[in-house]
């Protein structure tokens, strides 16, 4: 029996390396490119076809996912600030979402469940607070450390904890995706596996739960997706108001 | 429908909060121990580690769950307002 994490492991298809660095190519890259141009492709189909004040079928799909974007970007960012990061949050959320979906396809595979990628993305999320921060508050942006309201004799207890709390932050933000995503693959695949060794007699049992996990799963790459780009809208939204 | 998107809903504020506990608690020891190896003072680095983490833990979690008590309220704030004004519109 092959180990319920096995299908999680990458193996370079094309052997590639730019100036020492290993750039080859595996089964998650091509899973990326393919989330990217079904997105891009999407909106361009849309684009191209021209859009229309009656829309048509997909466009009006993309128009609700887009407005329902917006609002969250409206209402947690400030509705003067939201427009400018509109765009960063709005390419994360269908990104994640399309990497998440391509992993419910069998034998494709989830790049959401690598914690390099996920990794990734809150690192730069985390990044980009702290620039927003510094760019807008200036020195004054330390001050998040110290909540208000907070009696003197607390204060160095506050800032070492405040600054615990502000540093796990982008970890349990990709620590988030990685699980959910891990988690319900490896259910899949044993469940799966159950189903293939058992006689058909029991097997149909958990065949039936596959089925059930996969209609989780499927929820759950949605729930996911919105609440990463949720919490980068709350982080965002944070360093911009500070308290 | 409804009694599936609050499960749906459920599971997500108890992955949400979870996560946010132990990943705290577990950076707080991570940057203890990391005191405790450069300074050489074990192991109360790693005693104040867990301490504050758990803390930082505690405090994410309080605010998460208030921002989420805070819509709840909202939500609930506007269907009552709808329910009432199609009571309106009927009478």
């Amino acid at each position: 029996m092959e180990s319920p994490l096995h299908h999680f492991e990458l193996h370079p298809l094309v052997h590639l390396s730019l100036m020492g660095f290993d750039i080859s190519i595996n089964k998650a890259i091509i899973a990326m490119w393919v989330a990217l141009a079904i997105v891009f492709g999407l909106f361009m189909l849309v684009v191209k076809n021209g859009t229309h004040l009656i829309p048509g079928k997909l466009q009006s799909v993309l128009e609700m996912a887009l407005g329902f974007v917006r609002e969250m970007v409206g209402e947690f960012i400030g509705k003067e600030e939201g427009p400018k990061y509109f765009p960063f949050v709005v390419t994360l959320f269908f990104f994640i979402l399309a990497c998440n979906l391509i992993g419910m396809i069998p034998g494709s595979y989830t790049i959401t469940s690598q914690l390099v990628v996920t990794g990734t993305f809150a690192g730069c999320i985390f990044i980009l607070t702290l620039i927003i921060g510094f760019a807008k508050h200036g020195f004054k942006f330390l001050g998040i450390f110290v909540p208000p309201g907070v009696p003197k004799i607390m204060i160095p207890f506050m800032i070492p904890i405040e600054i615990i709390s502000m540093l796990a932050r982008p970890i349990s933000l990709s620590v988030r995706l990685f699980a959910n995503m891990t988690a319900g693959h490896t259910v899949l695949f044993v469940l799966f596996g159950l189903a293939m060794s058992a006689s058909l007699a029991i097997g149909w049992v958990p065949f039936g739960f596959t089925v059930i996990i996969n209609g989780l799963e499927l929820a759950i790459a949605f729930i996911q997706a919105y609440i990463f780009t949720i919490l980068t809208c709350v982080y965002i939204g944070d360093v911009i108001h500070l308290h | 429908m409804s009694e599936s998107n609050d499960f749906r809903q459920g599971l997500g504020i108890a992955f949400r909060l979870g996560t946010e506990m132990m990943v705290a608690t577990l950076l707080g020891a991570g940057m203890g121990y990391g005191v405790d190896y450069f300074f050489g003072t074990k192991p109360w680095g790693i005693v104040a580690g867990v301490v504050f983490g758990g803390a930082a833990g505690m405090l994410n979690v309080y605010r998460a769950a208030q921002a989420m008590t805070e819509e709840i309220e909202k939500e609930n704030r506007d269907q009552n307002n709808s329910s009432s004004k199609d009571q309106d519109g009927k009478s």
